[in-house]
């Protein structure tokens, strides 16, 4: 019999083409609209210095390989990994300057359509794998209908692609378990995960205690079996003690002073040929463990070497580079952050806001089947004793992993759900396969005439009937996906009054720049509050704002200002108003009411 | 049971979201509103909005009535303004505006029944809040002598420089009637950075008019009010009649972001005028923007006898 992962057909694999093209085409033609976020315009530019090097390295190796020459690249925005990066600026460079075929921000955001647009079909063939078909089509159309999964899938930033890499990394280990050569596979995903984002490294905390698990299971029968998985684990964790033990012992100085030649990288290599060695005999006495275990070795060896190999900054000096980088994001600071009307500056935040913030910006209707899915997987999780019991549990602890990391109350809580993107990847497999059982109920209850109006009748039924709202809303709200809030909520306006966080990253002002643009004098000098200088240059470059009009640095020396609500930057309207003497704004943009950017003009 | 959970979500949510837009308020009631306020609005009332951040009215509304919407506006009292003009949108989702009118409706006596202009619905109340105001630093700050008093006892003058009375020193030593944010609240009122040290920056009005209620209220502009760190100091502001005597004092801790107030009830039988002392100090200046306003009020309808 073949097995259930195998089960694919050619009608597979044209829906999961379909599924990328849909979401790569839905999110190239709505993308014109959505602003360019403060990070974003730092990403541009960082994206076209660093492919500036790579024109570099085809044309003088030699000089391009320097440390010189790279920290002149690439030590810009040296705070995230470059991988996406050096695609947006190789996109750019393709399209827009050598083709000249599309904008510059267009270029520069097609790698970023490409990263998304895998989320649908990787969820299809992983939900109609674990769950049936009808749960991966729900899984991976529903990804791009949540308002805003779909704005952040828009951007050339870092979120959705972390979340694509998360998602094709269990995916792999868990195909890892059933078939060979995947753990290789397995490895060289998350070294691309490690590249895009810091978010990668956690997937060892949630992936390790399964993998254990199931190798634990699998080597029950036989002790000879046990010790070779015994043995892997004590020389791992033992490396990992006495990694740590030298951390502590050196006030967290380690890192920083290791060099090659160190009892530190003896160990590491110890360890690597011990690994090897250990997986070997594992593979000779267990397969099933091995396929369990492999996959980890596969990530630990592979991922931190492609994110070296990845990133030329850390090429001449990578242990100080790579220390700083994790010390930043350990200790990254706090913005201030509405929350249920109060301003959240300082932690400890609430232990619950990532639950509660999801539950008002994901739509009830697909919301709903996410926590009956979730709740499901855990309970069969809990109660099942069989394969698909394991199963359960690795999509539960990946649809919960990001969100408990966010909600620890030390951690950064600004950025809405853009944090825990990978999260929404798997409650979405679980909400296909509530829909699934639901349209099972379904099939039920129509009458027996036709046997393919049964098969697809009632998923068709219940398909547009739960998306139908999502996709309201999102037609509704683009561009201006991190404004949205849900039913729950009681949409935007209902948000507005509970006092949530009306908006944020500054790329809401393409509501008021068509109105700049004809009332704006000439040379006029704008004040575009929280929107960065590089976001301004952009605007202009892209066609989007008036080339004549001036950047200003604040309302003291503008003509115009369009202030962004938020509630902690109250003061910077009022300062407006003592600028220009007038508390009447001369346009704005108001979303269903709410206040988002207000246009003042000076008197 | 889940197929009937899932579809009760579905259906549901259809629902808000197609019915959503008709709960939404066109241009063309806002204009409609602002013809009827152009034409009853009278000096002295103000518009106040509910839900509090519903401020596209300001878009419309004539530029000569105030309008106050900010969070935290549900519960103001708002005495400087005699009449109150209620502009509620209770279609909004999560709008509970028999909930809002029970608390706002206690002092306050309704003009009128409710219109409707669309999803718009105004209303107007007599303010018993309402105290008649006989002077506002803000508005009589250009008269005042502002002058740095040191722990000696000596002055050196602030000269006023057509908007501003400058002080030597860094240039946020300054007094000025500005708009500032105290706790989301706009507020015109004084600008009044401390010197530092014991050093008092003080602004003295002659001619002060003294009624019924003397006022001070002030506090920490924007996000100063939320530092808490070692070297942050408490800033004291305070009122000094004529002869030196300190009338009351307020204290704003580090960490304490919002505005306080005082009032002096003017015994009987006091002068009509006099000179008054407003100060303040701080001993370390660092992050402590300060914004205070002063008034001579009358008798609200509301207050004690």
């Amino acid at each position: 019999m073949t097995p259930r992962w195998k089960q694919t057909s050619q009608g597979d694999g044209l829906i999961s083409a379909g599924l990328f093209l849909a979401g790569f085409v839905a999110l190239w033609a709505t993308e014109a609209s959505v602003g360019f976020v403060r990070d974003e315009s730092v990403y541009f530019a960082a994206a076209q210095s660093y492919a500036a090097w790579l024109q570099q390295l085809f044309r003088d190796p030699g000089m391009a390989l320097t440390d010189a020459a790279i920290v002149r690249a690439f030590d810009f925005n040296h705070e995230h990994p470059a991988l996406m990066k050096l695609l947006f600026g190789i996109s750019h460079h393709i399209f827009h300057q050598t083709l000249g075929w599309l904008r510059p921000a267009t270029a520069l955001r097609l790698p970023a359509f490409a990263a998304a647009a895998l989320i649908p079909p990787l969820l299809y063939r992983f939900g109609t794998a674990l769950y049936g078909r009808i749960a991966g089509l729900f899984a991976g159309i529903s990804f791009l209908l949540v308002p805003r999964q779909f704005f952040n899938a828009h951007l050339a930033c870092f979120d959705v692609p972390i979340a694509t890499f998360w998602l094709l990394t269990v995916y792999l280990f868990w195909k890892a378990q059933r078939s060979p050569r995947f753990w290789i596979w397995c490895g060289i995903s998350f070294g691309l995960a490690l590249s895009t984002k810091h978010n990668g490294w956690f997937l060892p905390l949630v992936l390790t205690p399964l993998a254990l698990w199931r190798g634990w299971a699998a080597t029950r029968a036989d002790p000879s079996e046990r010790t070779s998985l015994w043995l892997l684990v004590v020389a791992w964790a033992g490396t990992g003690i006495l990694f740590v033990l030298w951390w502590v012992a050196t006030s967290g100085r380690a890192l920083y002073s290791w060099t090659l030649l160190s009892p530190a990288t003896a160990l590491l290599l110890t360890l690597l040929g011990g690994t090897t060695w250990l997986l070997f005999r594992l593979r000779r006495n267990s397969l099933e463990a091995f396929r369990a275990l492999a996959p980890l070795a596969a990530m630990g060896l592979v991922g931190p070497l492609m994110f070296y190999l990845l990133w030329p900054y850390l090429w001449h000096h990578p242990i100080e580079r790579a220390a700083w980088y994790f010390d930043f994001h350990a200790t990254h600071v706090h913005y201030a952050w509405f929350y249920l009307g109060r301003l959240l500056r300082q932690p400890p935040f609430p232990l619950e806001y990532v639950l509660v913030k999801t539950a008002l910006t994901v739509p009830l209707a697909i919301l709903l089947p996410m926590a009956l899915g979730l709740f499901c997987a855990i309970w069969f999780g809990i109660s099942e004793d069989s394969r698909a019991r394991w199963d359960q549990m690795l999509i539960a602890a990946n649809a919960l992993a990001p969100i408990a990391i966010i909600s620890h109350p030390g951690v950064p809580h600004f950025g809405g759900v853009k944090h825990w993107l990978p999260s929404m990847c798997f409650l979405g497999l679980l909400a296909g396969w509530s829909v699934s059982r639901a349209s099972s109920s379904l099939a039920a209850l129509l009458p027996e005439r036709r046997s393919w109006g049964k098969r697809w009748l009632s998923p068709t039924l219940l398909f547009v009937a739960l998306l139908s709202s999502p996709l309201i809303a999102l037609v509704r709200v683009h561009p201006y996906g991190t404004s949205f809030y849900s039913e729950p909520a009681g949409g935007i306006p209902g948000a507005a009054t509970i006092g949530m966080q009306r908006q944020f990253w500054s790329n809401n002002v393409t509501g008021v720049l068509p109105w700049i643009n004809a009332h704006a004098p000439v040379n006029a000098r704008l004040w575009l509050h929280e929107v960065t200088g590089l976001a301004f240059q952009q605007y202009q470059l892209n066609g989007m704002l008036r080339t004549d009009i001036r950047s200003a640095g604040g309302p003291k020396d503008a003509q115009l200002a369009a202030y962004q609500y938020h509630q902690e930057f109250r003061e910077q309207e009022f300062e407006i108003w003592q600028e220009f003497g007038t508390q009447t704004p001369a346009t704005g943009l108001y979303l269903d009411e709410t206040p988002q950017v207000i246009v003042y003009q000076r008197r | 049971m889940e197929l009937a959970v899932l579809i009760l979500a579905a259906v549901g949510a259809l629902l808000f979201q197609l019915t959503l837009p008709g709960k939404l308020v066109d241009e063309q009631a806002y204009r409609a509103l602002a013809d009827t306020l152009g034409r009853e609005a009278k000096p002295g009332d103000v518009l106040l909005l509910f839900p509090w951040w519903t401020e596209r009215a300001r878009l419309f509304v004539p530029p000569s009535l105030p309008v106050v919407g900010y969070l935290g506006s549900d519960t103001d009292p708002l005495r400087s303004f005699a009449r109150i003009w209620l502009l509620a949108q209770p279609r909004l989702p999560k709008a509970n505006l028999s909930d809002f009118l029970s608390r706002f409706g206690v002092d306050r006596a309704s003009l009128s029944s409710p219109r409707q202009f669309g999803n718009l619905q105004l209303s107007l109340y007599q303010n018993a809040l309402f105290r008649p105001q006989f002077f506002d630093a803000a508005n009589s700050y250009a008269a005042a002598s502002v002058y740095l008093q040191l722990p000696d006892g000596s002055r050196r003058p602030c000269p006023f420089e057509g908007t501003t009375h400058r002080c030597p020193g860094p240039p946020e030593l300054h007094v000025a009637a500005e708009w500032h944010e105290l706790r989301y609240r706009p507020v015109r009122c004084l600008w009044m950075h401390p010197p530092g040290g014991a050093t008092r920056l003080v602004a003295e009005f002659s001619d002060f008019p003294f009624r019924s209620w003397v006022r001070l209220e002030g506090g920490m502009t924007w996000d100063r009010g939320a530092f808490q760190r070692d070297s942050i100091t408490p800033i004291y502001a305070g009122l000094e009649d004529q002869q030196g005597k300190e009338l009351f004092r307020l204290e704003f801790p580090p960490g304490a972001d919002e505005a306080r107030s005082a009032q002096w009830r003017v015994p009987a039988g006091s002068p009509p005028t006099g000179t008054i002392r407003l100060w303040v100090q701080s001993t370390n200046p660092e992050l402590r923007d300060f914004c205070v306003q002063l008034f001579s009020e009358g008798r609200a309808a509301a207050d004690p006898r």
